[in-house]
């Protein structure tokens, strides 16, 4: 043990099983006053949006009536937010609909390309789901506000609970309107977070355990990667669903 | 060498400040870059992809109801096609039933007329038959009565020639039958 320890420590650091969520600046940039630096994060950003891109560049570069494969793939991701915008917000949810097209295939693609060995999950940065997080809620109290003016307010208390409890349910209600921005983007981060934790721990059991045992880790990981996937994409999910969840209840109340 | 990985790994993380997403040094231009790339994108979906896929989502729509529109109106017509035919096929088969029918009615009579001229035909072959029947009768009765007399003129005429004893008769009343017999044609 004496023998391989200064060799396992000299790579340390690229055992860390935390590694993968270090954000490296690779220009620094500042526009006035502001930090606007080019780092792994804002590239994996920029890929993840490069692949929505191209993923429907591909699925509609010639569309046809009676669709192909990948134009059916296309079709079918386009329906499925209709559907999702339709059923829970209706009508008027129309407006956004290119919105929150645009924010589940985003975080989709970024669920999916953290995936990619050597990438960089773009989710797993809780100032970057917050950040969404926050407007859209925040995108949500104001539409709400200018739809129904101070009537808006009304959305704190509860109807049918006696008036009695109010001095209760109104403080519960406005905690639990707060609390939806961290949920919401503490449950993205976490989700991807912990993943990818688990599969870098697993991927370092692989390598520091000899031949015969290395490969229960590594089916672990083979196993994991497939869950990860379906990972991604359910929490893609969650958050366009509760995003139209906050939009309808600004629009319609409760 | 597992547990030199894992103290290894442990010193580093005591080292660092924990979780690399805690570090605020990182957060203001993710900040900016996640809206700027959100609304990036959201122009350039909104500009190139969403067009197409709802023009052919639209188009699909508008064929499938124009497919099912045609299809109706081809049942329709299909149906009113199916009726025409069938009213034909009524009409026809009455026609057929009528004219066989009167074939029947036709063939009835001809056949009321056949049986009445043939029984009618037959009924005067009857009476000719009876009546050649009648004459041939006839015809045999005078035969048979020359025959006789010939034979009785013959005999006769052997007995006067000569005295007859029975046995004498009898010859020549054989005699005469045999020549007879032998010659037929002498009766006539």
């Amino acid at each position: 043990m004496t023998a391989t320890a200064p060799v396992v420590a000299a790579a340390a650091p690229k055992m860390d099983p935390l590694h993968h969520f270090h954000v490296t600046k690779y220009l620094d940039f500042d526009y006035l006053g502001i930090d606007v630096a080019i780092s792994n994060s804002v590239l994996w950003m920029w890929i993840a949006a490069g692949l929505v891109l191209l993923f429907f560049h591909l699925a509609f570069k010639n569309p046809r009536i009676v669709p192909g494969r990948l134009q059916s793939l296309g079709e079918a991701g386009y329906l499925f937010i209709r559907g999702i915008v339709d059923d829970i917000v209706g009508e008027k949810g129309r407006p956004f609909f290119p919105y929150i097209f645009t924010l589940f295939f985003f975080i989709l693609f970024c669920n999916l390309a953290g995936l990619i060995p050597g990438s960089f999950t773009v989710t797993s940065q809780l100032i970057v789901t917050a950040t969404f997080s926050l407007t859209i809620v925040g995108f949500s109290f104001a539409y709400g506000f200018y739809l129904h003016g101070t009537h808006y307010f009304k959305f704190f208390v509860p109807t049918g609970v006696p008036v009695l409890l109010m001095p209760l349910m109104i403080p519960i209600e406005i905690i639990s309107f707060l609390a939806r921005p961290v949920s919401l983007a503490v449950r993205l981060f976490a989700n991807m977070t912990a993943g990818h934790t688990m599969l870098a721990v697993m991927f370092l059991y692989v390598v520091t355990l000899p031949w015969w045992g290395a490969w229960v880790p590594f089916g672990f990981t083979v196993i994991f990667t497939g869950v990860e996937i379906f990972i991604g994409f359910i929490q893609a999910y969650i958050f366009t669903i509760l995003t139209c969840v906050y939009i309808n209840d600004s629009i319609h109340m409760h | 060498m597992i547990a030199s990985a894992y103290a290894a790994t442990a010193e580093h993380a005591a080292a660092g400040s924990g979780m690399p997403q805690f570090e605020p040094s990182v957060f203001q231009h993710q900040i900016v870059w996640s809206i700027a790339s959100f609304f990036v994108l959201l122009y350039l979906l909104k500009k190139y992809v969403l067009p197409p896929i709802e023009k052919i989502l639209d188009e699909r729509g508008g064929k499938i109801r124009s497919d099912l529109e045609a299809a109706e109106k081809s049942r329709l017509e299909a149906d009113k096609i199916r009726q025409d035919v069938q009213r034909q096929l009524a009409a026809a088969r009455r026609l057929a039933e009528q004219t066989v029918e009167e074939a029947r009615l036709e063939a009835a009579k001809y056949r009321d007329l056949a049986r009445e001229s043939l029984t009618q035909e037959l009924a005067k072959k009857k009476s000719v038959a009876l009546a050649e029947i009648d004459a041939a009768k006839r015809a045999a009765v005078a035969e048979l009565h020359d025959a006789v007399v010939d034979i009785a003129m013959l005999a006769t005429e052997k007995l006067i020639a000569k005295s007859m004893n029975k046995n004498d008769v009898s010859k020549v009343v054989q005699e005469a039958v045999t020549a007879i017999q032998a010659n037929p044609g002498k009766l006539q």
